[in-house]
């Protein structure tokens, strides 16, 4: 029982026959992202995406480790995502199925392996400790398109994340808590985001952010990583039918506006973000009492 | 009796809140459970005194005139299988005496007799395949753990599709809905053809609104199974077909997730045929 439900031949056909009259079922444009939210919680780094009726929450945290040995000047920066029963009843607790693997895989790839984050300034004392980043992303509802909500989750989620100021005193590290010292943001060096599109009609209609059922109808998917520049970080086309490679090209500009699109959202929320902590920041130090 | 009664899971209806009129038995619909009835012999002239609590929360609807109850409820995911309710079954695999269907994705699958279609026999049974539809009652839930519920697309008393329309669906499309509203719908459809305008039951016109804008293009067939979806079908609408038949989903989903009132579900029909481009 712990499968995704089958697409009857009804659905499959009419989602079919719809691309082919450039119709979605939600109404819209095959270019086009569902609604977009994020929002911020209490807590630096805690981050809730919500893409349509796609939904996750990303937390990052961070903590004081000791360096690979071969890598003595890095921090260490983890990724970790598991797919749970609460995000869809097709999933089981504690058990990898083949989308947490290629999800997780490609998550890696766009954010880690192109360096989003800065893991030489997570070095504190070469060889003897730094920092240890991790996000970990839980899906609330799962409605499709898991990778671009995820990457979305983690590259808002390091944004906002501050880690606590560390210093070396004779040797010594000594780390200061939040409200001890102004708490330090992460080092981005770029925002990658994934987008990705499904072909269907031997690849003649390409949709962007397809729902659940249109994932299920698709014949292949693209996944392109990209950041706001334009630099393309990772694509890949992992399983399905061939797809013309002029989709490739045409398909790339698409994803750099809707990266930039994104990015542009992100900004916009982590601004208002930042504006409501600093209010509160100033109203905090400008009581009249204090806690003694 | 003009105020809803909200029930939680446990909650035992209050004898004055259950239809008394007729002397028809008391029908039970989903989320209802008879606890203990009147003993035959010591029957009164005073009320009946059922003992009925509620398997699940939501507001208590009664139907005077079909003497039955049932529990309204929030509109949630998960279907649970009541006898008689009419719902749209997935074929998953076929065994030499049954089809093996899904109600719900992830639930065990139901049975569904290969003759009990209408004007089945041997040699006239529907050759149905993996992920065609069938709409179809839910003839028994079993007892106990493990009990497989059973399907019908046929009366087995009468030998014919009652109420109409039971039977494999050919074409079309599926939306998904809650299960509330699902209930809600099939509400609505059942009193607006029975009774003469009961305007807004249930607070639901938009399958009304749809019918009287989409009659010139052709109309549209529907089934609404009580496991959350919904069944639509416009092939007579020729070339507008599939916007038509998105148009109706988009009008459902849409619905389902925001509270309209009916004057807001018109002007929804409205502009979701407007934004399709379906000249009414």
């Amino acid at each position: 029982m712990n499968k995704e439900a089958p697409l009857s031949i009804a659905e499959r056909d009419f989602i079919l026959d719809a691309l082919r009259e450039d119709v979605r079922l939600d109404g819209r444009a095959a270019d086009e992202l569902r609604p977009l939210k994020v929002t911020f919680g209490e807590e630096y780094g805690h981050v809730k995406v919500q893409l349509g009726r796609t939904s996750l929450v990303t937390r990052i945290s961070a903590e004081v480790t000791k360096p690979h040995d071969d890598r003595p000047f890095d921090g260490l920066f983890t990724i970790a995502m598991e797919l749970t029963a609460m995000g869809s009843p097709a999933w089981d607790n504690g058990r990898q199925g083949d989308l947490e693997t290629y999800v997780t895989n490609v998550l890696d790839r766009v954010i880690r392996h192109s360096n989003a984050l800065d893991t030489e300034s997570l070095c504190i004392v070469k060889g003897v400790s730094c920092w240890s980043v991790r996000a970990d992303v839980h899906i609330t509802d799962y409605d499709g398109n898991l990778i671009d909500a995820a990457c979305m989750g983690i590259m808002a989620g390091l944004q906002h994340f501050r880690r606590p100021d560390a210093v070396v005193k004779d040797g010594q590290v000594i780390v200061y808590g939040l409200d001890e010292r102004v708490p330090v943001a992460l080092n981005i060096t770029h925002k990658p985001l994934a987008v990705t599109f499904h072909s269907f009609d031997e690849g003649k209609r390409v949709i962007l952010d397809a729902t659940r059922k249109e994932e299920q109808a698709a014949e292949a998917d693209v996944v392109f990583g990209l950041n706001n520049a334009g630099d393309l970080c990772f694509m890949s086309k992992f399983s399905g039918s061939p797809v013309d490679a002029m989709v490739f090209v045409n398909k790339t500009s698409v994803a750099l506006d809707k990266v930039k699109e994104i990015n542009g959202i992100i900004d916009k929320a982590l601004q208002a973000d930042l504006a409501k902590r600093a209010k509160k920041g100033m109203a905090e130090e400008s009581r009249a009492e204090n806690d003694r | 009796m003009s105020s809803p009664l909200v029930l939680l899971p446990g909650d035992e209806i209050p004898s004055e809140y259950l239809p008394s009129t007729s002397s028809a038995p008391l029908r039970l619909g989903a989320g209802l459970r008879l606890l203990s009835q009147p003993h035959p012999t010591t029957k009164s002239s005073s009320t009946p005194s059922h003992v009925l609590t509620a398997t699940q929360a939501g507001i208590l609807s009664t139907d005077n005139k079909r003497n039955a109850v049932s529990i309204l409820s929030s509109p949630h995911r998960r279907y649970i299988p009541t006898a008689n309710d009419l719902v749209i079954a997935q074929i998953h695999h076929s065994s030499p005496d049954y089809f093996h269907c899904m109600i719900t994705p992830q639930a065990p699958h139901a049975v569904l007799g290969q003759l009990s279609f209408e004007g089945a026999t041997k040699k006239t049974r529907p050759m149905l395949k993996q992920g065609d539809l069938v709409y179809a009652r839910v003839l028994s839930t079993g007892l106990g753990a493990g009990a497989e519920v059973e399907l019908a697309c046929v009366n087995p008393a009468t030998g014919r599709a009652e109420p109409g329309g039971l039977g494999p669906l050919n074409g079309g499309m599926v939306f998904d809905v809650s299960t509330g509203m699902a209930a809600r719908l099939m509400k609505a459809s059942s009193s607006s053809t029975g009774e003469h305008q009961q305007e807004g039951v249930a607070g639901l016109v938009v399958l009304d609104e749809l019918g009287k804008k989409l009659e010139k293009a052709g109309g549209f067939e529907i089934a609404i199974g009580r496991n959350g979806k919904v069944w639509v079908d416009c092939s007579n609408s020729g070339d507008a077909a599939v916007k038509a038949t998105v148009a109706i989903g988009r009008c459902l989903t849409t619905l389902d997730q925001h509270e309209l009132t009916a004057a807001d579900q018109k002007k929804l029909v409205s502009r979701v045929l407007r934004e399709l481009k379906i000249e009414v």
